[in-house]
């Protein structure tokens, strides 16, 4: 394999001005971090007293399981939808990019009332569905639901952006070669893709994990990790909230953390496409 | 074998227009253009990448516009190669018998085969892109023969080649297709490359068919101007036939009388081509030769073209006139010098300017 060669460029007075300019925006964030850690560390008996909570493990399992879980479907829906978008050209395209655009934009309540109202019980989709047994209103299914709505654009977009780096030529050639569009997909577009399709994942489920407003408008509970936080900032106050938040800080940066050095090993070759 | 009747296709800011060709089985088929004229749209419409607006392609007689292209036997080696950077040149050589269900056994005698065939064995399990250009090359026509295609189509293939390899490949295409029997459709703006490979030439200048005929005839007889200039004919003048004496006329070109083979009737207008080659220089006080055209004129400009030396002759029309190294040296043809150039009447190839043509 050909390692990349690192770039040791010689710094200049434009890159010094500019790293110290963009620096500030590391120092807020490394100094809201600190100004928690600092003190969430003074009491370590209380964090692991909550991190051993069960409420609030339960809530990060379910938080991140549901995240996964619209990941997997944007996977299987989303995916056919990014290589249409990106391989075709058709009348009203700029409508059908505005539409998978559209979560990006909206306030989260909007998007959560739009949620609501199409998977309530009474709801267009939500009434059918609960007569076989599939209730969204204060279900896992409606976490699902509103975090797949807001996080749907994030995963779409940068897969497309993937399938359009894959050369076509190599998909023309492996036509004439034989291979039907579906099998030049799977197995010239699709490898060539994997590190754009898993990044666009990690992005979409780190929006998905994140969302607070949509997902408590259909499902107050159970309970996702942000629905929690606010639960207890509003009942018990900054000293509880602040706990429960730095423990899913430190869950989330342990779970990117990890998710990036395995995208590291994935898909090398589409750098050098 | 393959025929397109006047297909007509729009790809973006870019289209086809009105083009019917006719390609022969074992022909070594040449599409010659400049950069941009559409030339790889061309072979992308015969693999079937591209659905014609209107018109047909037809191969073998079969009209194959509905017929996708991993059914068509047709094999395309871009000029980037494309070859699957995520696989080893087994894998990449070995993709097309695998997408038609070969038997594992029989895809590793093939492709093992057809890589000895190629003197690539020793890249075997590489991937390409560390690879040369010219490997790579290399691979992807082992990749492309290796399903037996009935025809092979060549998207400027030699134009990111070193010199060398460069001469390599034209020998081994020119073996590839004599001794098989390949047809192959070859898209070039290299007159050079169409000149040691080809049997047939169609020239493809703003996405129209301006010539189709055989190689010799492209870079002789040059249906127009544009053609003519294309394939590089130094001097290309317009004038009118004054005079006809039965096979050989008399063209004014600008006040200057022009003797040529061929039979016009009076007034034509006709676009005169004479090779620089074909042209003789003589100093003022130079030997009397049996050449018709004789004009005399003052050297404006000398320079290098490879191995021999353009000399541009203010005639009253501008003539180009292509002469060894030596001679230049010799005849000390230098800007301001005043010589005869004389060419004979068979050198001149009169075409008449046809009206449609010259618009396009």
């Amino acid at each position: 394999m050909v390692k990349k060669a690192k770039k040791y460029i010689f710094p200049d007075r434009c890159l010094i001005s500019f790293s110290l300019v963009g620096g500030l925006i590391i120092a807020l964030t490394v100094l809201a971090l600190m100004n928690m850690a600092v003190k969430e560390l003074s009491d370590i008996p209380h964090i692991l007293k909550v991190a051993s909570d069960a409420k609030v493990i339960d809530s990060i399992v379910l938080t991140m399981g549901a995240g996964f879980n619209a990941i997997l479907i944007l996977l299987l829906i989303g995916t056919p939808l990014a290589y249409v978008l990106a391989r075709t050209d058709f009348p009203g395209k700029g409508i059908v990019e505005s539409l998978v655009d559209l979560p990006v934009m909206l306030p989260h309540t909007v998007a959560g009332i739009l949620v609501y109202i199409l998977f309530m019980s009474r709801g267009l989709l939500g009434a059918p569905l609960e007569e076989i047994g599939l209730s969204f209103e204060d279900a896992y299914p409606g976490i699902v639901v509103a975090m797949l709505f807001v996080s749907s654009p994030y995963y779409i977009n940068s897969v497309r952006a993937g399938f359009e780096k894959v050369p076509l030529h190599l998909e023309n050639v492996a036509r004439t070669l034989g291979a039907t569009r579906f099998q030049a997909f799977i197995r010239i577009v699709l490898p060539l893709s994997a590190r754009h399709i898993f990044n666009g994942s990690i992005l979409a489920w780190g929006r998905a994990i994140g969302e607070f407003a949509a997902v408590i408008m259909i499902a107050y509970y159970p309970m996702v990790i942000s629905t929690l936080i606010y639960y207890r900032f509003t009942t018990g106050g900054i000293k509880e909230s602040s706990t429960v938040a730095f423990v899913m800080i430190i869950a989330c940066l342990g779970a990117f953390f990890v998710l990036r050095y395995v995208s590291r090993f994935l898909g090398r070759y589409d750098d050098r496409v | 074998m393959i025929e397109f009747d006047n297909v007509s296709l729009t790809l973006g800011s870019f289209s086809l227009k009105n083009i019917s060709l006719t390609i022969n089985e074992g022909d070594y088929y040449f599409v010659l253009g400049p950069s941009g004229a559409g030339k790889t749209v061309i072979l992308e419409a015969i693999a079937g990448l591209h659905r014609p607006d209107s018109g047909s392609v037809l191969v073998r007689g079969e009209d194959l516009c509905n017929k996708p292209p991993e059914k068509r036997k047709i094999s395309l080696v871009y000029q980037d190669y494309s070859l699957f950077p995520h696989m080893t040149v087994f894998d990449n050589v070995a993709f097309g018998l695998k997408m038609q269900k070969c038997p594992k056994s029989e895809i590793r005698m093939k492709v093992d085969d057809i890589l000895d065939r190629f003197n690539i064995s020793h890249l075997r399990d590489r991937h390409p892109l560390t690879m040369s250009g010219g490997e790579q090359q290399r691979v992807a026509l082992a990749r492309s023969l290796v399903v037996n295609p009935k025809i092979l189509l060549l998207d400027e293939p030699l134009s990111a080649l070193d010199p060398l390899t460069h001469e390599k490949f034209i020998r081994d295409l020119r073996s590839l297709h004599k001794e098989q029997g390949l047809t192959i459709v070859h898209v070039s703006h290299s007159r050079q490359e169409a000149l040691s490979l080809a049997n047939n030439v169609a020239v493809i200048i703003d996405g129209r068919l301006v010539q189709e005929d055989t190689v010799e005839g492209v870079f002789n007889r040059p249906s127009t101007e544009e053609v003519g200039r294309f394939v590089g004919i130094e001097n290309i003048f317009r004038g009118r036939v004054n005079r006809n004496d039965d096979s050989l006329i008399n063209v004014d070109v600008c006040g200057v009388n022009i003797s040529a083979v061929g039979n016009y009737p009076d007034g034509t207008e006709v676009n005169l081509f004479i090779r620089g080659e074909d042209i003789m220089l003589f100093q003022t006080d130079g030997a009397v030769t049996s050449a018709r055209n004789t004009l005399e004129g003052e050297i404006t400009d000398s320079f290098h073209v490879g191995a021999v030396v353009r000399v541009n002759v203010d005639c009253g029309i501008p003539v180009s006139v292509l002469v060894t190294r030596q001679s230049s040296e010799e005849m000390n043809l230098i800007r301001g010098k005043k010589v005869i150039v004389r060419f004979k009447a068979t050198a001149v190839h009169a075409v008449p300017v046809n009206m449609d043509a010259a618009e396009i």
